[in-house]
């Protein structure tokens, strides 16, 4: 039980900071951009990119973060602004096709193998009788003080009503003098920022590979929806029922129903659990779990 | 304060909605705009206010040419309010978010002191401070979004049918509240109403709009007076 904890936790913040960003623009422009499963990667790339160069970790990581951030801004005002003109699911479209362009890129920049931050690895330790890794326990720590910070910075600040006053109501917002453009733009930005430290964390975690925006694709569009597209913190809860789901369909023993003692299914069946998920939400609760009206950013 | 000359608007590529529009509004006066579903009125405020770029013709406000000046832009340096026809409340914010975003760039002390008075004025926002503007009622929702425009004191009024959706009771006390605030500090109000009887009662003058044209404009008295005028156009509602 412990075990399938930690392990939902943990999966869980692998996909919560990536979701939380894909619901939060889409809260602005109103068309999930798949794309930014790819500007994690680009996130890691580039940060261990920067440690290679010799720049010590946590500034690589945070200049990679805001570079990312800027790489979103010009993406979405080159190409996603116009696409949005024509029709949101153009839109849509647009950002899958970014996304394979993104990854051919990785392919040819950083090969097709592995990589990984170069950081003392401490050995495991156990905590309840679960292995846990020093590394994982920073890292869900600071992918929970990042969600905090965005929560504060989206509820607590005049920029985070004006935030989810442009979400909710864009014209009315413009009546009380806020420039929209100007705070669309922001957190297009900021989307991209929370996006690349996703994507950091996971490569302090473990490694990070060319394919890991896409496979993470479908879990993180599933936490997303499930959460209630545009209202982000439900995208945490998204992110949580989804790694419960993964991590149950991967060690349910399913021998007792085939008749054998031991039928497990293997990891790469994973996906299938957000793809179910994803299937029955979008039937039975189509605008998310929560009911009607959420509190969108 | 307001002069719109000879505008010429429409959406996206389609045809022009308003077909050279002139009108004035002064300082401490209520003018209203009347006429029947679809002739232009609300296009009409939304081209003075600034979300739509006039085709041609022009929009002053204070003596200045603004006619390419977004809304956000008005609202901050030329003191206009603007309250729009429909969702004109942030529905997924509470009633002091509301009232918030409506001060924005106001300092602490010149807020608390506006809120507060607005919180006595209008004692059914007192109540639900805390509540979600999707929470209230029709009639106060009209109230937040009336409150929320006239935190910023502006000096430029732009109000689509503030007596939407209230009860005749309502109605009655939204217009005076609405008439107070010309006399009291003198601002400059248009008004698109579709009660128009109610309207004329309060109103200084009028523009009747028939077609994206301007088909009357008379000091409301007269028109309230002219039997004619209410056989034809006003009929006890305009339809
Ligand atoms: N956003 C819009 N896009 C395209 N056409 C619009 C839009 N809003 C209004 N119209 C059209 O403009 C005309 C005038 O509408 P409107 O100004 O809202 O009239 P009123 O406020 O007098 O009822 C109508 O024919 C309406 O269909
Ligand atoms: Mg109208």
């Amino acid at each position: 039980m412990v075990q399938f904890i930690f392990d939902t936790l943990f999966r869980a913040a692998d996909l919560a900071l990536i979701a939380v960003a894909l619901s939060a623009v889409y809260s602005l422009i109103r068309f999930p951009n798949v794309a930014l499963v790819q500007y994690a990667v680009v996130g890691a790339f580039v940060g261990m990119a920067l440690q290679q160069q010799g720049v010590p970790i946590v500034p690589a990581v945070l200049l990679a973060s805001l570079l990312v951030g800027g790489i979103a801004q010009v993406f979405n005002a080159v190409i996603f602004q116009r696409l949005l003109r024509l029709d949101p699911a153009i839109a849509l479209i647009g950002s899958l096709a970014l996304s394979m362009v993104l990854s051919a890129g990785f392919l040819l920049g950083f090969g097709p193998a592995a990589q990984r931050f170069s950081v003392q690895v401490a050995p495991a330790t156990r905590v309840f009788g679960v292995r846990v890794t020093e590394m994982q326990v920073l890292t869900g720590g600071l992918t929970v003080a990042i969600l905090i910070a965005f929560a504060l910075l989206l509820f607590r600040t005049p920029l985070g009503r004006e935030m989810r006053a442009v979400s909710t109501n864009p014209v009315l917002a413009a009546a009380t003098g806020v420039n929209t453009a100007r705070v669309t733009g922001l957190v297009v930005f900021l989307s991209g920022v929370i996006a690349a430290l996703g994507g950091a964390m996971l490569a302090l975690r473990g490694s990070v590979s060319i394919d890991m925006g896409t496979n993470m694709l479908l879990p993180v569009f599933a936490a997303a929806i499930l959460g209630g597209l545009g209202n982000a913190f439900g995208a945490v809860f998204g992110a949580i029922v989804i790694a419960a789901a993964e991590t149950l369909i991967t060690n349910l023993n399913f021998g007792p129903i085939v008749g054998q003692d031991h039928v497990f299914l293997p990891a790469s069946y994973a996906p299938a659990a957000s793809f179910a998920l994803l299937v029955a939400v979008l039937l039975f609760r189509p605008r998310g779990i929560f009911v009607s009206e959420v509190t969108r950013v | 304060m307001i002069e719109a000359q000879d505008l010429r608007a429409g959406y996206g590529d389609g045809a022009d909605i308003l077909n050279g529009i002139s009108l004035t509004a002064g300082r401490k006066e209520l003018v209203t705009i009347l006429g029947p579903n679809g002739c232009g009125k609300s296009t009409l405020l939304k081209t003075i206010a600034g979300y739509l770029k006039p085709r041609s013709g022009g929009v002053k406000m204070h003596g200045k040419d603004v006619s390419t000046v977004p809304i956000h832009e008005k609202v901050r340096h030329h003191r206009v309010g603007y309250v729009p026809q429909t969702d004109n409340v942030f529905r997924s914010l509470t009633v002091a978010e509301n009232l918030r975003l409506g001060a924005r760039g106001l300092d602490r002390a010149t807020t608390a002191r506006r809120y507060d008075a607005l919180m006595e004025q209008y004692p059914v926002l007192a109540s639900k401070q805390g509540r979600k503007a999707s929470a209230l009622s029709g009639g106060e929702r009209q109230i937040l979004s009336l409150a929320r425009a006239l935190i910023a004191e502006p000096e430029i009024l732009l109000l689509d049918e503030p007596s939407a959706g209230l009860s005749p009771l309502m109605l009655h006390e939204v217009f005076d509240a609405i008439a107070g605030i010309r006399d009291s500090q003198g601002m400059c109000i248009v008004m698109v109403e579709q009660n128009a009887f109610e309207a004329l009662g309060v109103a200084d003058r009028a523009y009747v709009l028939s077609l994206g044209q301007v088909a009357i404009h008379a000091p409301a008295r007269d028109l309230l007076a002219d039997p004619a005028m209410r056989a034809l156009y006003l009929g006890g509602h305009v339809a």
